[in-house]
């Protein structure tokens, strides 16, 4: 009769009791795991930032266009390894509740500089620049919409409008591209600048944002500097960042979502750390003439303490772990249909581990006073107690 | 039947009397049920507060008109050409002098800087016409002036001032290299357009490289009803086929998104966190009854009945539901309401919202509260209920 065997059977002497228990941790593992995977992800855009890496905006604010020519001028400044730019389309594919990322870009400067998150191939690379009308398309919002290369898909923008009228662009999906980093999400549509510069009834020669790649993440401050002295008092002043500082900001936007995660995961601990720490005291009490019995026939204070303690973290454990293998599982479920919003939901091996380390919490802070209490009694007063 | 109902009530208060005994377990509940609503009415309380925002900016006495199809404000253009149409259009009401109440509108967006995060946020640029302030019928200017035509100045909403640094009465903001000078602060009623800045349409369109460009058009109705009179006026002219709405219906769009979005992650929320404490009470209410076995066997065996046992159970997992519930409710209502907050809303700009509890939703999370201490409390009701006399008297 070992240890284990002692913790199991007092486990679940009181089955009914056990597994309630059980379940109000699997909930707020559950809880846990989703949400940290969903703060986790809609955090992404920071993580997937290189640090060498800066963007380039209209001062007054991100959505006001710039000058194309800024994108020879940037090119040329020292420190600046690489350039690119881009410009939001606004675009929705048929109905505008489709609403889908459309950027309009250079392709060989765009290729290059997010080459190390997004895998395209030579040969995309090679249909993308000859073909003016092409787009290449990721492979999360290919396959919401079921787009294969080859198709000529329909794009409308609520935003621009054609010199030839109407507000729909036709592209040619010549590549389906996927992602290298986990993190980046493929939910998006690049097509060439040219063929939408030329095109479209106003706007002309404007270009959306600069993304400039440094040649080393210590040189980052000087070149912003640069840059941004370089337009100061035109009619388009600069704001450069990097392109970690940027992100961050656009997610502040929305809201404190750190914050709140962590207040509802908070209220779900508590919870939980109540009723199972007030229930431990409560079963282990009910136990006093049995620890009696085992201090009469030589257990130790704190053998007793490891049993109780032991049986508590298991607790936590059986709970703890199955909540966050569901919320796994629901994160997976989830992650299409939210795709757009927080792409890349997943619980990741961190948050396992930060579980798995709340568990143990858990499961000490739970049984720690009555396994104290169960160490302390003395064996006399126990056997004697009813 | 009276001496039944006595007999409940003896034994619901015998039951809640001996709550103290087991304190802490029954404490446990009322606090996981309390955290419960906690949590479903802040979002619920933040959805309705952003929904309100939105929802109360729009007068069904103003029509909006935008480009067909641009949804939101930022996205539309309107040429001046399609203006001066829509300025002779019928249905819109005119002043004694003749002139239509219209205000051809510019929407841009700006930097600021938010308070809470101190990162930089987009807020909303108005640049609006003549008759701008006036078609809105609830706009207060309660510190400064009006902008003068013509001059760098602009009024802001009092969002705007409480939310971020920088546009206090007589400070100067920069936007790009044009600086302009705070000469008014206004109220408008808890509405989306106290978080937006506003300045003179021609100062706008000539400093930010707009000249001849227009965004929407506001106008105020002869009458709500002459929205229709309007609508048909634009469709039938090939040359503006333009989307308008009334004011109302506009914002009302613009609500839904984001306020259900809030709400749909509540609601699951709060139900995976209810599962959560109806395991506490499940396990505090069965914990009671096993107390209570020799009480309840003695109880039917002078005379008591198989009801007032069930009862008994159930009144106080009910009661300590509903003593969590208001707990939830109050601490919410203390903590959280007319809480100020922003986030960006559907013209992709921040919107100042209050968080907004109202009784509909307290009710709402009530009802929540006490499902909880019902299921809770009907299965080790039946226990109780089941307790057989003999073995119950031997005590367990």
């Amino acid at each position: 009769m070992n240890d284990l065997y002692l913790i199991r059977k007092n486990l679940f002497r009181k089955k009914l009791r056990a597994w309630l228990m059980i379940g109000s941790i699997f909930i707020a593992f559950g809880i846990f795991g989703v949400l940290a995977g969903f703060e986790k992800a809609f955090n992404a855009g920071q993580d997937t930032a290189a640090a060498d890496r800066l963007v380039t905006v209209n001062k007054i604010n991100f959505t006001q266009p710039l000058p194309y020519a800024y994108f020879n001028r940037v090119r040329a400044v020292e420190g600046v390894r690489e350039v690119t730019h881009a410009n939001w389309f606004g675009g929705y594919f048929q109905d505008p509740k489709n609403f889908i990322i459309v950027l309009a870009v250079e392709p060989t400067t765009y290729m290059t500089l997010y080459g190390n998150e997004m895998d395209f191939t030579p040969e995309m690379r090679q249909a993308f620049v000859r073909d003016r009308a092409g787009a290449l398309v990721g492979e999360t919002l290919a396959t919401k919409y079921g787009w294969k290369v080859g198709d000529r898909v329909p794009i409308a923008s609520n935003i621009f409008s054609q010199k030839a009228g109407g507000r729909i662009w036709d592209v040619n999906i010549v590549g389906i591209f996927k992602n290298k980093v986990p993190q980046m999400d493929t939910n998006f549509m690049i097509f060439q600048y040219d063929y939408f510069n030329e095109t479209r009834s106003f706007g002309t020669d404007m270009i959306g944002w600069l993304v400039l790649r440094t040649a080393s993440p210590d040189a980052n401050d000087k070149v912003s500097k640069t840059i941004d002295a370089m337009f100061a008092n035109s009619t388009a002043e600069t704001s450069t960042d990097t392109e970690k500082a940027f992100n961050k900001a656009f997610l502040a936007q929305l809201g404190n979502i750190a914050l709140i995660v962590t207040l509802v995961v908070s209220a779900a601990f508590v919870t939980i750390l109540m009723i199972v720490g007030n229930t431990m005291v409560m079963a282990v009490r009910e136990r006093t003439r049995e620890i009696g019995v085992l201090k009469a026939l030589g257990f130790s204070g704190p053998r007793i303490l490891r049993l109780i303690l032991g049986e508590s973290i298991a607790l936590a454990l059986i709970g703890g772990l199955s909540g966050l293998a569901i919320a796994a599982l629901g994160a997976t479920q989830l992650r299409v249909s939210l795709s757009a919003f927080v792409p890349g939901l997943a619980v990741t091996p961190d948050i396992f581990v930060i579980g798995v380390v709340l568990m143990i919490v858990l499961g000490v802070l739970t049984g720690l006073v009555p396994a104290l209490n169960a160490m302390r009694l003395k064996t006399a007063v126990a056997l004697g107690r009813s | 039947m009276r001496s039944l109902f006595l007999q409940i009530v003896a034994v619901s208060a015998i039951n809640l009397k001996s709550i103290p005994q087991r304190f802490w377990l029954s404490l446990s509940t009322v606090i996981a049920i309390a955290l419960v609503v906690m949590v479903l009415l802040s979002f619920l309380a933040m959805s309705n507060g952003f929904r309100r925002t939105l929802e109360g900016s729009g007068s069904n006495e103003v029509a909006v008109v935008l480009r067909g199809g641009s949804q939101a404000e930022i996205n539309s253009a309107l040429t001046r050409e399609q203006i001066r149409l829509l300025e002779d259009a019928p249905g819109i009401a005119r002043n004694p002098e003749g002139k239509p109440l219209a205000s051809p509108e510019l929407y841009l967006i700006v930097d600021g800087i938010k308070r809470a995060s101190n990162t930089k946020a987009n807020l909303p640029l108005r640049g609006i016409g003549q008759e701008g302030a006036a078609i809105r019928r609830n706009i207060k200017l309660i510190e400064g002036r009006m902008f003068n035509p013509g001059a760098n100045e602009i009024v802001v909403g009092k969002g705007i001032v409480s939310e971020f640094s920088g546009f206090e009465l007589g400070k100067t903001v920069n936007f790009g290299s044009s600086p302009w000078t705070v000469v008014g602060i206004f109220d408008a009623d808890g509405t989306v357009f106290e978080s937006e800045i506003w300045a003179d349409l021609p100062v706008v369109q000539s400093l930010f490289k707009r000249n001849n460009y227009f965004q929407t058009m506001r106008a105020r109705l002869q009458s709500p009803a002459t929205l229709a009179a309007l609508k048909n006026y634009s469709d039938g002219d090939p040359r503006l086929k333009l989307d308008v709405k009334s004011e109302a219906e506009y914002f009302a769009d613009q609500a839904s998104q984001t306020s259900d979005l809030i709400q749909k992650l509540g609601w699951p929320l709060a139900i995976a966190m209810a599962l959560g404490a109806l395991a506490g009470a499940l396990n505090t209410m069965y914990s009671a009854v096993a107390g209570r076995t020799v009480e309840i066997a003695t109880l039917r065996a002078i005379g008591f009945g198989v009801l007032p046992a069930f009862f008994g159970t159930l009144v106080e997992s009910l009661v300590l539901a509903a003593l969590g519930g208001l707990i939830g409710a109050l601490a919410t209502f203390l903590i959280f309401n007319g809480f100020t907050t922003s986030t960006l809303g559907a013209s992709f700009t921040q919107v100042v919202f209050h968080f907004t509890l109202s009784p509909a939703l307290i009710a709402q999370a009530v009802v929540l509260a006490l499902v909880i201490g019902l299921i809770g409390g009907i299965f080790p009701a039946i226990r109780a209920a089941r307790t057989p006399i003999v073995a119950g008297l031997q005590g367990s």
